[in-house]
This record gives structure tokens, C-alpha cells and sequence, in this order.
């Protein structure tokens, strides 16, 4: 009833940092004595190191050592110790552990040098000898080695396939309209602006303060602690501006493990940032096969719905991702079966890139569904609306919320849906073919346990911390909200703060969980300093508050006032100087509500339309248009929303056609590992793009009824693109990324 | 070798090796680390300054061939910019105001980009501006407020050239320092 | 960063840059090509020549019926040029095109021309231009046409020692001219570019950059248009390079819907 600021379009309050170069990112913390190292690579894909030489890079002037398997110190000697917090089952990769090349850009050395300019040209001089063995990396040729994932603790965020419901088989043979399709993905690395980097600031004492590229200093602060065997509070990691992660810094990456190993062994504080081509050898989107049988009646009616996904993985661990079990959550098909293998190939661990497993599968089963759209005659708009459900099939449990008929309605409207032509190749413009398509998205709304500090300082500021990431996507911003709010002070007076495992812990920056996560413990801590505040209101001689209880009391205008009678009022600085000069502290955890929220699914929905033009002479596709509207609960802040949607929507134009790092399976190296080659949209490939929040009230996600935006705007753009370029042109394209020579 | 570069208005003489890039030298031996690195292949914008006014890949440029030149990186394009007074670049308000930015990592190189253009062209339309900026990646924010800060910057750039006279902002040692462990909040009056 | 040491060299005059150059080396104008070639360590020379401050190479000047070109002429010096849009629009419309707004404030046509990148924008233009590059060389200055200019993939006529000094395009009266290209998405430079002069008597020269591993002028499809036949034997008896954007089939087809866009806009 008091709200300020929450729902306001507030601009950044990181933004003065920003536009002036201030803003410090893990490569631009210095220290005295700073070394610097830089990592070789392995040039081949699988075997062992015979020899290496390191005679010519130590000669030089100014290198200090060069570290590689044969000389690096001992470490925690089990796996278990290497494991992250988000690793997934397996035995994670040990960098210069032993001679054994698991995958082609491997870092087999770390040359540390006074200067970057040393340790670089060093680098360049240490030979090393190997003995290769032959590889697998292709995909597509090793489908028979499929298995199921092994499965750990990832499957908490991450479940496995739903089980299969009714009798697909029985189903689908007697379904009048039949369709079976498959669709390929190629890899793709989530290649942030920032490189990653870290410097290891090496204290007198030994203590390590870290400056990391990474979406949670705790994960970083972890793994450092369990493999060098250093108490926690001796190893602080801090991460207060992150360059882009999308998923990348979600595990720690193995410059971390160089730079602190350096450090300790040298006593010396050591900086080690990789180059562009070493941000393709660590964690990637995986390629994918999928396969999706649909049975349906001349209505539009699913009875029969199959998805089959088989991702690649690493040799030394199972990457899991959710690929599957989102068509069986959208569709009410009564007779489905859900199926998700691995294959274990000589590459290195896939990893989370943005709406991993649900841009995926959500493109499979949207483009599949355009295609039984043609076969049934059917608008593909109502052929979903024809397969809505309330309720979650896969669960048999109802949606905490879900708008996402209204998202259909809205954006269909906004985007003028009912003037589309059904014809394929019906709307040109010369030697420019139009198409028009739709696609749906749906993304987690999950909620982890969260920790907060908030602190009223003896000038009636509020400073509130946790030790959570702001990759970019406005964190910052948006807890700054929620604590002015919830005590009732202008955003000016606010200071929040993150990445620094001093603060209290919080999980990742990942999943779209931040803002109902964070933003839970942010508002919970908030109250409780209030009701702090409130005691020592009810404290005062003959205090008018004497009776109150919390429900009595709001905090506006840097006041705590009555409900009942707002003209009873107290300024917050003169309940601080109730407290005998000292600053008022309060410490929170919000926990999730696992009883009320486990009888609901929980997700965030969007829909997509799409105007594309196709060269018919070049097969060059511009997206002209899109039009996506999201229900994904509370909007904290249109402005930092809008423009989550908006990127979100470019990566899926990228993925759509555009990204994609292309193996050269001969040798299992990567060929367009540079931003000269890897394509990412530029300002110019980008047009009318349109964002609609669609209303959605929801208690039951968590405190805020927030669900998250970072990843609702990537789903369904790649389906609706590849729909519309269908649409445009009559030809079906089951490989992302559409790049022209598949049209032409 | 020596050189000697005019860098935000402040003139240095500096030490370099003859392979030193620019943007190394700005960023290890100016501690001017609002310059980004993003990638080797003069592809990302990350790095673009102002060489004698015109915009350039400062990864692409050995600092002795700056030699002589004056030189402006992002932390030189506010008007005033200090604790007690402050007037930003009418781009780098734009960018604020606008939400031209999240991440921030390309946004000085855009911005500096962006200065160029509108030097040339004062009032660039959107295809101009989406043209302008085709050597600048911004993996986050889609760009649409990016155009739109430029624009922002378009309509209200009355303000003078950046104070070529200012101090350059010398990196702390460590900015960002977590005061809530640190101890201000725990003061007494 | 450039991986290993080099010694860096400053010429004030062509005299002294053709003197440094002697002692070995290679010459650097804006670095646009060089450089990144050096960081990727596909080209390593000991020493550069920093040629990038001689007065003596910039300017664009008409010199009786031929637009004299520094070769320390930016693209952006080039395009923005009101000479070269009057006398050889296909330029400045080309040099708008290369690269970024920064490359093409740094990126010289000489460098350029030097680097002969097959998938440079520059060969196309000169080749159909028939220009001629001015080189300087220890025994002096002499002339290269376009034609015998680029010898293989990075490869040119240019000796070791000698530097690009100018390019000088015959002004023709009454011809039209174009370039038209198809770019690489990531880096802009050309899959296809090609650039077609019509001359006031209707007679076409047609020249290709991105196609071979070569930059040339494809005289057979010139013969079949200047006869009145219609271009069916573009890039014939060149081998067409292949790679994971463009293959071959791909890339030949570029080139014909390339060559006719060309000469619509020269119609």
C-alpha cells in the first residue's frame, strides 16, 4: 500500500560506474609485486604428454617459473575435493594434474612472468612433445553410445525426464495425424565480453583475497578452500562487477586454479587471464540431437506426444540439462514418454548457457508443433491454444500462476497476428520473402535458500548486503528497491552490496533465481530490521508504539508510522539515536516454503511472434520484427526487465542464426574460436524487437512473487524465427543455427 | 623505448617495449583500466579510444605509434567528475539514463565509438548509429537502449568538450572495499 | 599482444623509410592488417617500419586526367573525399563499407593494398579500376599495374624493400562504377566483392576479391559481356576457395547474383 519504488523504472544504480571506466572487473584489481601468467594449451585432443621443454621460456628475461604437470605441488588427492558446487556427477578435470590430454585446448603449462608482455612471448617458447591417441568428438557419429546420465545432486534444480503417462505407442499408431521430426543443435560458447580472469592478491599472512570472473564468489571461495586445503577465512573471493556470464562463471574456470596455485607457491600475488581462444576450451552449450513424435486428431487434439533428446558430455563427467520435460508440461498429451541420454565424448564438460535445456528442447517441441500445424491445415496459434492446459501434465499439480493465454492474446494483437497469410511463400516483396511465426517459452521459477545483512548505520543509512552476483542483469538495482521499500527510505540512502564471501552467502547468479531469492532475504532481512526498530520505539518513555505490534506499524518517508493513525510517527535517525550511537544490525536467512511451493509448478511463460525477410538470391534472413510478451509475476523494474527481455531475445535471434562454434572433427579443435569468427549479433542485425509484461500475480513462488527474467526472453525466440523463415520460404531447416547455406 | 603521450590532458613519458599494444599500456602502466580488453582479433570495440580525436582499436595500435598523440579513454570524457562535483558526458548520462548498459564491459568502448560519431554527425538517425557501432559487441543488452542513449546524447549535447585539462582518474589500489565488514557501520558517533 | 619482440622503427620521408626498410623489416602504415596478423602470429617480421607520419604519402589530389591516391590515405579519408566521390565513386562507396568506423579510421589503402588479403575489399576496386600502384624502391620509384600487382594468396609484385607511395585511378569521363559485396558477418571482409566500371562507351571491366585466393579480373566474363552475351562463365578456370561460411557452389553463386547486382547498378 506504500510501495515507492518497486515496479518503478529506475535506472541502474551502477550505472555512474559504469560510464566512466570505475567500475573494476577481476582483471583490473591490482597489487604490488602483481606477476602475471598465461596459460598453453594443448594443441591435440586426446593422449598423453611425452616431453615437455621449458628450457627457451625460462631463459627469458623476467619469467619467474613455469608450472606444468611435472613440477606443480601436491593438491587434494580426491575428486570429491575439485567438485564445485555446481559440478555435475563425475570427476571434475584437474588442471596440470597428470600427462593425460583430455580435450584439445587443454591448459597443460602456466608461465608467470613480472610482465604480461614476458609471460605471453614465454609462453609462445615452451615446447612440448605428445603422443596422440585417437579421439571421439562427433556427435552425430556415436548416437549408438548413448547412456543414461548418471545423476547427484544436480537433479535438485535439474529432474530427470517426467515419467511416461497412458500408451504412447498405442496412441501414436492410431492417431490420425501423425508427425515424427528431429532436430540438431551445434555447440555454442556463451563467449561474455569480460575474458576470464583472476588475480590473487597474496597477503602477508598467506590469507588470499581473490578477485574472480565468476556468477558466485562462495562456489569460488569453495573450491579454492577444498582443493588447496585452506580455511574459508582465509580465502576471500570478491566479484563486484562481473562482465557478462550466461552461465560461464557458474563453475569456477581453471584460470582460478592457476593463479591461486601460482600465487602459493611463489608467496607472490599472480594475475591470470585467458585470451578469447581459451574461452572456448572450457564449458559450452551442448550439441544436441532431438527426436519428437506427435500424434493428434484432425482438431488439433494431442493424444500422442514423444521427445527424445541425446546431448554430448565429457568423458570425466555427466552434464545434465532439462531438454525434455518442458513439451510434456505445455501439451495436456495423455500418452507421452520423455527420454534424455548422454554421450561421452573427448571434450571438455558442457555448462549452463542461458535457459540451458529449455531454449533447447522448447525449440524442438515449438518447431515440431508448427510443422503438425501445416499438416493439420491448423493457425499454429490455435493449435496451442487448442493443447492449454492448467495443470501441469507431467505432475498432475496445478501452475502456482500462468498468463501465458494472455501473453498468446497480447502479443498476437500487438504483433497484427490475423492478417498472417497460412501460405508458405504467400507474402514476398520482390526477391524478399516474408514469414510470419510463433513459438512459446516457459522457463523455472525457483527459489533457493538466501542470506542477508542489512544495517541501519548511525546516519540513518541503510547498507544491506549478500554475497550474490550481479552479472549485469541489474541485482544491484533491484535489492536496492526492495530495501528502500521495505524501510521506507529514498533509494539515495540505500547501499547494497555484493560479491564478496565476507557478506552473508547466497547462491549463484544463474536459473533466473536472483530476484526471488536474493530479493526474498533482501525484503526479510529488512523487516526484521525493522522490527528492531520497532523495539526500540516501544522503548521510548510514554512511546505511542508502546503497544504496537509489526502488522501495526509501515516505514515511509524515513519514517515508522502507525497503520491505524499514520499521524503517529517516528524519523528512523531518531530511533538510531535510541540505540546509544551504535549502528542497528540485522542478519536474515529466507528459506523456501518447499511444503507450499512443492504442490505447484512453478514457471515463468512467454509468446513469440516473428516477421523475418529472406533473400530468396542470398539466403541472408533479417529478423524485422518480434513481438514476445512475458508473465513472469512482479515486475521489480520495467527498465531492467525490459532490457533483460531484450537481450534475451538477441541471443535468440543469435542461436536462431547466427552462433555456432564449429568443430573440426579431425582433429577435435574448435575452428572459429574468435570473435572475428564466432558470429554474435552486431547493433546493425538487429530490429524492431517489442517486449509485453503480461499481469501475473503469484503468492506462492516466493515473498516478492517475482519468477525472474533472465531467461524467458531467449526461449521461444529461436522456434518462432525458425518458424517464420518456414513460413517465408516452405523449407524446414532441423539444424540451428539456419545459416544461409542451409536455405539456399 | 620512450614515449610520450598526451593521455585525458595529462602529459606522460613512459617507458614501453617496442610490441607494447596501447591499450596495455593505458591499462598495465596508466592503471586507466576503464579500457577493455574482449578479444585478439580487433573485433570487439572493448578497447576503442580517441587517438587525436578520432576513435581507434587501442589493441591495434602500438603505443609507440600513439607516440606524440594526444590520447582520450573513458575516463577523460566526463566534463567534471569528482566526489564533490560531477557533470558527466552527455553520452554517459545517455547510457545511464537509458539503460544503454548491464554488464558494462563494452560500454566505454561504445561510448567512445559513439563520441565519434557524433562529432561527424550530430544528429545520426537509428541506421546510422546501428551502423556506426558495427565494430562493437554487447553481448547483454540487445542494443536497442544503446541507439537510444545515443540519441538521448544527440538531443542534449550542448554541454563543452570533455575537460581536456582534468586530472585522468588513477585506478585505486582497491575501489571497491566491502564497508560493511570493514567497519563504518560499526563506528560509534 | 604481439607474443614475441620486434624493434620498432619511425620513418620520417619515404627516403628514410625506403633506408630503413633495406636494413629489413616490413612496413607498418595504420597496422589495421598487420597488426592483427602479428598478434596472431601469421606473419612475424623483426622489425616495422612506422611509415604511418610520412606527409609525403597522404593527400588525394587530380593530376591531369588521374586521381592520385596516398598510399597513407585512410578508408575514411577516402570515403569522405568529395575527389573520389566526383571521379571514382566506386571508392568511396567501397571504403565506407570496409571494416568498422575505427578500421577505417586507421586502415590505409596502401596497407591494404600491401597486405593483399584475397578477402581484402581494395584488390576488386583497383583491379576494375585498372589502376596503377607507385612504388618506391632503393633504385627508385616505379609503377605496377593493378593487374600485375596481386601474384597469389598475400602475395604481391611489391618487393621486400619497396613501399606503396601512391595509387593512381584513371579518370574516366561518363563511366559508371560500382562495388557491390557480400560480408562475412563476424569480421565484414568479403565472401564476394565485386566491382564493375562501365565505361562511357559501354565496355565493362569486372574484378573479384573473396572469390579465389587471389584477387583478379575475370576477363572471360568481360569478353562474353563486352560481345553482347550474357555473363554465364563468371570465376571459370580460377579455383573458388571454400570454407566453413561459404563452400565453393555456394560462393560461385555469390558471385553471379553479385556481378549482376554490380551491373544493374551500373545499368
Amino acid at each position: 500500500m506504500h510501495n515507492q519504488v518497486i515496479g518503478k523504472p529506475i535506472s541502474r544504480v551502477d550505472g555512474r560506474a559504469k560510464v566512466t571506466g570505475k567500475a573494476k572487473y577481476a582483471a583490473e584489481f591490482t597489487a604490488p609485486d602483481l606477476l602475471h601468467g598465461v596459460v598453453v594449451s594443448s594443441t591435440i585432443t586426446k593422449g598423453r604428454i611425452t616431453h615437455i621443454d621449458t628450457g627457451d621460456a625460462l631463459a627469458l628475461d623476467g619469467v619467474v617459473k613455469v608450472f606444468t604437470h611435472q613440477n606443480r605441488p601436491k593438491l587434494a588427492w580426491f575428486d570429491m575435493s575439485y567438485k564445485d558446487l555446481d559440478a555435475p556427477p563425475g570427476s571434475p578435470f584437474r588442471p596440470l594434474h597428470n600427462d593425460r590430454i583430455k580435450y584439445n585446448g587443454q591448459p597443460v603449462a602456466l608461465v608467470v612472468a613480472e610482465t604480461f608482455e614476458q609471460a605471453r612471448y614465454a609462453a609462445s617458447l615452451v615446447k612440448i612433445e605428445y603422443a596422440q591417441e585417437p579421439h571421439e568428438t562427433d556427435l552425430q557419429h556415436h548416437l549408438d553410445t548413448a547412456r543414461k546420465p548418471a545423476s547427484g545432486l544436480a537433479s535438485l534444480l535439474k529432474p530427470p525426464p517426467p515419467k511416461a503417462r497412458g500408451n504412447f505407442d498405442k496412441a501414436f499408431t492410431e492417431a490420425p495425424v501423425q508427425l515424427s521430426t528431429g532436430y540438431v543443435h551445434g555447440f555454442e560458447h556463451h563467449n561474455p565480453m569480460e575474458l576470464f580472469s583472476s588475480t590473487v592478491v597474496y597477503g602477508k599472512d598467506g590469507k588470499l583475497t581473490i578477485y574472480d570472473k565468476t556468477q558466485g564468489a562462495p562456489n569460488s571461495q569453495f573450491y579454492v578452500s577444498q582443493v588447496f586445503n585452506i580455511p574459508f577465512r582465509d580465502v576471500r573471493v570478491v566479484s563486484p562487477y562481473v562482465g557478462g556470464g550466461f552461465g560461464s562463471g557458474l563453475r569456477p574456470q581453471y584460470q582460478l586454479f592457476l593463479a591461486v596455485m601460482a600465487a602459493r607457491e611463489l608467496k607472490q600475488s599472480v594475475r591470470v587471464s585467458l585470451t578469447r581462444q581459451q574461452m572456448f576450451t572450457f564449458g559450452h552449450r551442448p550439441a544436441t540431437v532431438q527426436h519428437i513424435d506427435l500424434g493428434a486428431q484432425p482438431d488439433g487434439t494431442l493424444d500422442a506426444l514423444r521427445h527424445a533428446a541425446t546431448a554430448e558430455t565429457s568423458r570425466f563427467e555427466d552434464y545434465i540439462e532439462v531438454v525434455v520435460n518442458w513439451s510434456g508440461a505445455l501439451y495436456k498429451a495423455p500418452n507421452a514418454q520423455f527420454d534424455y541420454n548422454v554421450v561421452p565424448l573427448d571434450q571438455y564438460t558442457p555448462l549452463d548457457m542461458r535457459a540451458p535445456g529449455g531454449v533447447t528442447g522448447m525449440s524442438a517441441i515449438e518447431c515440431a508443433m508448427d510443422e503438425l500445424s501445416y499438416k493439420l491445415g491448423m493457425d499454429p496459434l490455435e493449435l496451442r491454444l487448442k493443447n492449454y492446459t492448467e495443470e501441469d501434465p507431467n505432475e498432475k499439480r496445478p501452475f502456482s500462476s500462468k498468463q501465458l493465454r494472455a501473453c498468446y492474446q497480447q502479443a498476437a494483437e500487438r504483433f497484427g497476428w490475423t492478417k498472417r497469410s497460412p501460405e508458405p511463400r504467400s507474402m514476398r516483396e520482390g526477391h524478399t520473402l516474408i514469414g510470419w511465426g510463433m513459438a512459446t517459452g516457459v522457463w523455472d521459477a525457483n527459489q533457493l535458500p538466501a542470506r542477508a545483512e542489512a544495517v541501519l548505520t548511525v546516519n540513518g543509512k541503510l547498507r544491506v548486503s549478500s554475497a550474490t552476483a550481479d552479472i549485469g542483469t541489474g541485482t544491484y538495482t533491484i535489492m536496492t528497491q526492495i530495501a528502500a521499500d521495505t524501510l521506507g527510505l529514498p533509494l539515495e540512502d540505500v547501499l547494497f552490496r555484493l560479491g564478496d564471501t565476507d557478506m552473508p552467502l547466497a547462491p549463484f547468479q544463474g536459473g533466473s533465481l536472483t530476484a526471488g531469492t536474493v530479493g526474498s532475504a533482501v525484503k526479510i532481512v529488512c523487516e526484521d530490521l525493522g522490527k528492531e526498530l520497532l523495539k526500540l520505539a516501544r522503548k521510548m518513555p510514554n512511546s505511542p508504539f508502546a503497544k504496537a505490534k509489526f502488522d501495526d506499524v509501515f516505514f515511509v518517508e524515513k519514517q515508522m508510522r502507525l497503520k491505524a493513525d499514520p499521524s503517529v510517527r517516528i524519523d528512523l535517525q531518531t530511533l538510531v539515536d535510541q540505540n546509544g550511537g551504535r549502528a542497528i544490525r540485522t542478519t536474515a536467512t529466507s528459506m523456501t516454503n518447499s511444503l507450499k511451493q512443492g504442490k505447484y509448478t512453478r514457471y515463468a511463460h512467454s509468446a513469440v511472434f516473428v516477421e523475418v525477410q529472406v533473400d530468396e538470391d542470398l539466403g541472408t534472413v533479417k529478423v524485422t520484427r518480434a513481438v514476445t510478451a512475458v508473465a513472469a509475476g512482479r515486475i521489480l523494474n520495467p527498465k531492467t526487465a525490459r532490457s533483460q527481455i531484450i537481450g534475451g531475445m538477441v541471443w535468440g535471434i543469435s542461436k536462431a542464426l547466427e552462433e555456432e562454434t564449429v568443430m573440426d572433427h579431425r582433429y577435435g579443435r574448435f575452428m572459429n574460436h574468435n570473435l572475428a569468427e564466432y558470429h554474435v549479433p552486431v547493433c546493425a542485425d538487429i530490429h524492431e524487437l517489442d517486449v509485453l509484461f503480461v499481469e501475473e500475480h503469484d503468492d506462492v513462488v516466493n515473498p516478492l512473487g517475482v519468477k525472474g527474467v533472465g531467461e524467458i526472453g531467449i526461449v521461444g525466440m529461436p522456434a518462432a524465427i525458425a518458424n517464420a523463415i518456414f513460413h517465408a520460404t516452405g523449407k524446414r531447416v532441423h539444424e540451428l543455427p539456419i545459416t544461409l547455406d542451409k536455405l539456399m | 623505448m620512450q614515449i610520450q603521450v598526451t593521455v585525458n590532458g595529462k602529459t606522460r613519458k613512459s617507458e614501453v617495449e617496442d610490441r607494447t599494444l596501447l591499450v596495455h599500456y593505458l591499462r598495465d602502466q596508466l592503471h586507466l583500466t576503464g579500457t577493455h580488453v574482449g578479444c585478439d582479433t580487433s573485433s570487439c570495440g572493448a578497447c576503442t579510444v580517441h587517438v587525436d580525436g578520432v576513435a581507434v582499436k587501442s589493441c591495434t595500435l602500438l603505443a609507440a605509434q600513439a607516440d606524440g598523440c594526444a590520447v582520450t579513454t573513458i575516463e577523460g570524457m566526463a566534463i567534471q567528475d569528482s566526489p564533490t562535483t560531477s557533470q558527466l558526458h552527455p553520452l554517459q548520462e545517455g547510457f545511464k539514463e537509458c539503460h544503454g548498459l548491464q554488464c558494462g564491459f563494452c560500454t566505454p568502448g561504445m561510448i567512445m565509438t559513439a563520441a565519434d560519431l557524433l562529432k561527424h554527425n550530430p544528429n545520426p538517425s537509428e541506421a546510422e548509429i546501428r551502423e556506426a557501432l558495427e565494430g562493437n559487441i554487447c553481448r547483454c543488452t540487445g542494443y536497442h537502449n544503446i541507439v537510444k542513449a545515443i540519441q538521448w546524447a544527440a538531443t542534449h549535447s550542448t554541454k563543452p568538450e570533455p575537460n581536456q585539462q582534468e586530472e585522468p582518474v588513477v585506478a585505486d589500489e582497491h575501489l571497491f572495499t566491502n564497508d560493511v565488514t570493514t567497519g563504518e557501520v560499526v563506528e560509534t558517533h | 599482444m604481439i607474443t614475441y619482440p620486434f624493434q620498432y622503427k619511425r620513418a620520417g620521408s619515404i627516403s628514410e623509410a625506403v633506408a630503413l626498410l633495406a636494413e629489413g623489416g616490413k612496413a607498418l602504415s595504420g597496422g589495421h592488417s598487420l597488426i592483427p596478423s602479428m598478434k596472431l602470429r601469421l606473419n612475424a617480421p623483426d622489425a616495422l617500419v612506422d611509415v604511418g607520419r610520412i606527409a609525403e604519402l597522404k593527400g588525394i589530389r587530380l593530376d591531369g586526367n588521374e586521381l592520385v591516391i596516398g598510399a597513407g590515405s585512410t578508408h575514411g579519408d577516402i570515403a569522405s573525399s568529395g575527389l573520389v566521390q566526383q571521379h571514382v565513386p566506386m571508392f568511396a562507396e567501397g571504403a565506407g563499407h570496409i571494416g568498422d568506423p575505427a578500421v577505417r579510421n586507421r586502415g590505409t589503402i596502401g596497407g591494404s593494398l600491401a597486405h593483399a588479403d584475397p578477402s581484402a575489399d581494395w584488390p576488386a576496386m583497383v583491379l576494375a579500376a585498372d589502376a596503377t600502384i607507385v612504388v618506391e624502391g632503393p633504385s627508385g620509384s616505379r609503377s605496377i599495374k593493378a593487374t600485375d600487382f596481386f601474384t597469389s594468396m598475400f602475395e604481391t609484385a611489391l618487393a621486400a624493400d619497396e613501399l606503396i607511395t601512391e595509387v593512381r585511378v584513371p579518370v574516366e569521363n561518363g563511366a559508371r562504377m560500382t562495388y557491390q559485396k557480400f560480408s562475412q558477418p563476424a569480421s565484414r571482409y568479403a565472401i564476394v566483392g565485386c566491382a564493375v566500371v562501365k565505361s562511357a562507351d559501354g565496355k565493362v571491366r569486372v574484378a573479384f576479391s573473396g572469390v579465389s585466393d587471389t584477387p583478379f579480373r575475370d576477363t572471360a566474363v568481360e569478353e562474353q559481356l563486352n560481345s553482347g552475351q550474357s555473363a554465364t562463365s563468371v570465376a571459370s578456370g580460377v579455383s573458388v576457395m571454400s570454407d566453413h561460411y561459404a563452400s565453393e557452389e555456394y560462393r560461385r553463386h555469390l558471385a553471379n547474383v553479385f556481378l549482376k547486382r554490380a551491373l544493374n547498378a551500373v545499368a
